[in-house]
């Protein structure tokens, strides 16, 4: 690695300040486990890098007036052993521990995996199909946005060069939503997903049958994405495996994967529609277990 | 320069370091604890696996500048000066090493998991054990080991080898 | 002081004593036993045996693994060492037009450059010296060293290596192997053919064996390229004597060889190397030639200095030695209940950018190539073709894995379209006794037969569903 200037940010304030102060000639290090990587195969590093790693207001897990709220510090370890996520949205745990292994698990945090951007991100699709929203800090103040505007394009976001990801926030009316998460790759451990797929719905109990369903994907677009004609078709629509199953032939059809040296774009789209309705699935059975809730 | 302190193993110690340094770099060149490898740099092979703050990181993904202010335990502050940890006992009893490189970072995730979880179903410690890569072994030894020292250290007897299908049925996996 | 212990100092003394023995069983021991020498040597009678099979015994490195305090070749260092990086070609065939190293020469820290030309003896290899230290004409693979630097830090090494200017004319490259067998196709070791070691077993006469069988198969299979990856990455480390004895610490595996190869390139006598292994973390056969060790050696000379040379991940993929890509063709000829009358192979390895230990995996899998199955009439051809990729070289097996997945699928294939057992084909072919091999040796302990039935017996065979 080349040589940069080290900062510790002592609190989100300072850390934004910091941003300012440099824009793009700084880099924010959060768990590291991104960055680091990249920063050794670079060919330029960063002038300075923003160590936010120990900014208390960015860390923690509770549930707010909001709705569930996640600091952008939290990492896919404190998700797995988080009692409240692991009773609310054992989706999000099954999403966290997909990444990595064990050691890049109590490094990597929920911020820097959606602002690394990757298309197979693995946070993203089961946050996404939460209607995850993210709160944005700036020296102009703080905004938030649909975790959705938050991805342009590989490893490009929506932020400032002088913006900070601070939490992310699951409305309070789908706090409790029965989801669930898929991911398919080539190994079971450290393996970076072919595709990934989050499903989510309510169950409208009078007429067994989909209520505000969402479908997310990840790896089969240029960024996580929603396959809308897929919820759309099971608004409503009584449910059954057909109807899961159409909706995951739906949805591989939304999709755009390419093909490259780890699958074909062919295979990606059958996985599709198998990750699919077997989130769907599991989101059903989650959804049987608890007495009919509506927010 | 970035300057460090931290308590590696029990003990209190400072450097001085380029910032870009990392706590992998810090713990061999500036420690002289050399039990951490370099495997693959990039956090894939869990070679340089160390215990900060109580959690197992890769040690090449972390900045010495992350690691200040933490406790880090690294294999050479897992035995005492005459004793050894139950799991280093049990993996050399049950000759789970061959080349030793991947050890360190085996034997410290494994004592990581026992620290959270003391009576781990083979399924668990093979996901504990996910992020450490063994070219040498089939890593099967490595999971009997853990089990063994698991006893050791709930004050059991180990089982006796070829047991270890017993207890994948006592813990249904 | 008092002599006699109080009430309470013996129980304490007690307690102290049971904790002790408590954690016998993980105590190290500070020194061993003594032991008294026997006076007399022991003369071993005609008939005796020691026990040794049998008994549990822990290996003896173990120990020092579990405590993390064996020293691999980069726990190794030296006072005053510096850290060497080799800059690699990047590009898979092309012709060296100019190197400029002054950029980083100038760079303070960097105390040794070199390249190529000032190697010796440019060119090494355990069959044929086919390989430079450094290529300093002809690149032939993209991990090619052109240029290696040694600098105080490993970070101005890197620097410096990038800072080296190489120009490049790209020649034409070939990477499939049946392209590089054809005439026209780019030489990768121009003007010799691609084809630079080929192997015939001739048994019988195979066109008469097929024409006595009742079915003929063909059947072509493919392995891919593998590489070793082991944990502990290639490393060295050179050093000079006063009296201009080198030594060197490395991870290789053949130090002999090694030791000759260093004598050869870098035209010292053999006496004044010394080559020391220690223990190596992982080679499984990618550990068996000298790498980067002249060119360590050289700067070390030049530096006046210790240097460490550490390959990276991104090294050991594209410059460390890999295993043979083979293309394997089947014609076997059976009669109706499945004995095999003839046999024909025709094997093509993937030889890359230099012949490593090609020679030796062409013999073997030759060799090995009808598998375990007595057969009468016999045609091997195999051939390791030159291509502008990695160099392939001894990987555990040496050959043998690539042909046994083609000749078992090949016997699982023809006993599915002759509809019988493959268990019973095997057996109705295996070698026994006294049969002999493609290059007929006589086999003795043969055990095939036997191997087979009992372990379709513990896998319970006949009752599978």
């Amino acid at each position: 690695m080349k040589t940069f200037d080290y900062v510790k940010a002592k609190d989100a304030g300072h850390a934004v300040a910091l941003l300012a102060k440099h824009g793009r000639a700084a880099r924010i290090l959060a768990g590291g486990t991104d960055l680091l990587v990249e920063l050794k195969s670079a060919a330029h590093t960063p002038e300075v890098v923003i160590d936010i790693s120990r900014v208390a207001s960015l860390k923690g897990i509770s549930v707010t007036d909001e709705g569930l709220r996640l600091g952008a510090l939290v990492t896919h370890s404190e998700i797995i052993g988080s009692a409240l996520i692991r009773d609310v949205f054992p989706g999000l745990v099954e999403a966290a521990r997909s990444i990595g292994a064990v050691q890049t698990r109590n490094l990597a945090t929920l911020g820097g995996n959606l602002m690394t951007c990757v298309p197979s991100m693995d946070s993203g699709p089961m946050l996404l199909a939460l209607d995850a929203r993210v709160t944005v800090a700036s020296p102009g103040g703080r905004r938030q946005i649909p975790l959705q505007e938050l991805f342009v394009g590989p490893r490009k976001t929506a932020l400032g060069p002088d913006e900070l990801l601070v939490e992310i926030v699951i409305p309070k009316p789908h706090v409790g939503k029965p989801a669930a998460f898929q991911k398919f790759g080539l190994r079971k451990g450290q393996a970076l997903a072919l595709v990934n797929a989050a499903a989510s719905f309510w169950i409208d109990w009078d007429k067994n049958s989909f209520r505000q369903a969402r479908i997310a994907l990840g790896a089969v677009a240029p960024t996580v994405i929603r396959a809308v004609k897929a919820e759309a078709y099971l608004e409503g629509r009584p449910i059954t495996l057909e109807a899961m199953a159409e909706a995951g032939r739906l949805a591989a059809m939304e999709a755009k994967p390419i093909s490259d040296f780890r699958a074909s774009a062919g295979y990606r789209r059958d996985l599709i529609a198998v990750l699919v309705k077997r989130a769907l699935e599991c989101a059903q059975t989650r959804a049987m277990k608890k007495a009919p809730v509506h927010a | 320069m970035l300057d460090v302190t931290m308590i590696v193993n029990g003990e209190r110690r400072t450097a001085s370091v380029p910032p870009e340094t990392t706590l992998l770099k810090l713990l061999r060149d500036n420690f002289q604890l050399t039990g951490a490898k370099l495997g693959c740099d990039v956090g894939d092979c869990g070679a340089c696996t160390v215990i900060v703050d109580g959690q197992p990181v890769n040690a090449c993904l972390m900045l010495a500048g992350q690691a200040d202010g933490c406790q880090v335990l690294t294999i050479e502050g897992l035995a005492t000066k005459d004793q050894l940890h139950p799991l280093q006992k049990t993996i050399e009893e049950s000759g789970a090493l061959q080349c030793g490189f991947c050890g360190p970072g085996v034997i410290l995730s494994a004592k990581a998991l026992l620290d959270q979880n003391p009576d781990p179903a083979p399924q668990d410690i093979r996901e504990a054990l996910a992020g450490n890569l063994c070219r040498c072994t089939g890593y099967a030894k490595f999971i009997k080991a853990v089990q063994d020292a698991a006893a050791m250290l709930r004050g059991k007897a180990p089982a006796k080898p070829g047991q270890l299908e017993a207890s994948e049925q006592r813990h249904g996996r | 002081m008092d002599d006699k212990p109080t009430l309470i100092e013996q129980e304490r003394r007690a307690l102290t004593e049971k904790l002790r023995s408590a954690e016998e069983n993980l105590r190290l021991p500070a020194v061993s036993p003594r032991e008294n020498l026997p006076v007399e040597s022991h003369v071993l009678q005609p008939g005796q045996q020691f026990r040794v099979v049998g008994e549990r015994v822990t290996r003896p490195d173990s120990r020092m693994h579990g405590l993390g305090l064996t020293r691999y070749i980069d726990d190794l260092s030296f006072p005053g060492m510096l850290y060497a990086k080799i800059k690699r070609a990047g590009i898979a065939s092309a012709r060296i037009k100019r190197i400029d190293t002054s950029a980083a020469e100038a760079m303070p820290g960097v105390m040794a450059v070199l390249t190529g030309r000032e190697i010796p003896v440019n060119s090494f290899g355990p069959s044929y010296q086919d390989q430079p230290v450094l290529a300093d004409e002809i690149v032939r693979h993209a991990g090619d060293g052109v240029a290696a630097v040694a600098a105080v830090t490993e970070q101005i090494a890197e620097e410096a290596a990038q800072k080296i200017v190489v120009e490049y004319e790209p020649l034409p490259a070939v990477f499939d192997p049946l392209e590089a067998m054809r005439e026209d196709s780019p030489k990768v070791h121009s003007p010799n053919s691609n084809i630079y070691a080929s192997k015939v077993i001739r048994r019988g006469d195979v066109e008469q064996g097929f024409a006595q069988s009742d079915h003929i198969f063909e059947a072509r299979f493919s392995t891919q390229m593998v590489e070793h990856v082991p944990l502990e990455p290639h490393a060295a480390i050179a050093d000079w004597d006063a009296n201009g004895r080198l030594s060197l610490w490395v991870t290789i595996g053949r130090i002999t060889l090694a030791r000759a190869d260093l004598a050869r390139t870098l035209k010292l006598p053999m006496n004044r190397i010394r080559m020391i292994a220690t223990i190596v973390g992982g080679n499984f056969g990618g550990k068996n030639e000298i790498t980067q060790e002249p060119a360590l050696a050289l700067l070390s000379k030049k530096a006046g200095r210790p240097v460490k040379g550490v390959f990276t991940r991104g090294d050991e993929f594209i410059s460390t030695t890999t295993r043979h890509p083979f293309v394997m063709e089947y014609k076997t000829g059976v009669a109706k209940d499945g004995r095999i009358l003839a046999r024909k192979v025709r094997l093509i390895l993937d030889g890359g950018a230099y012949c490593s230990w090609s020679e030796t995996t062409l013999g073997k899998a030759c060799i090995l190539s009808c598998g375990p199955y007595r057969i009468d009439n016999i045609l091997a051809e195999a051939f390791v073709v030159y291509t502008n990729k990695t160099m392939t070289g001894s990987m555990r097996g040496f050959g043998a894995p690539q042909v046994c997945f083609a000749y078992e699928s090949h016997m699982d294939d023809i006993a599915k379209a002759l509809g019988i057992d493959p268990l019973a084909i095997r057996l109705r072919n295996a070698f026994e006794e006294g049969s002999l091999s493609p290059t007929g040796q006589v086999l003795q302990s043969v055990v095939v037969k036997e191997s087979l039935l009992m372990a379709a017996d513990r896998f319970g065979w006949e009752t599978r569903s």
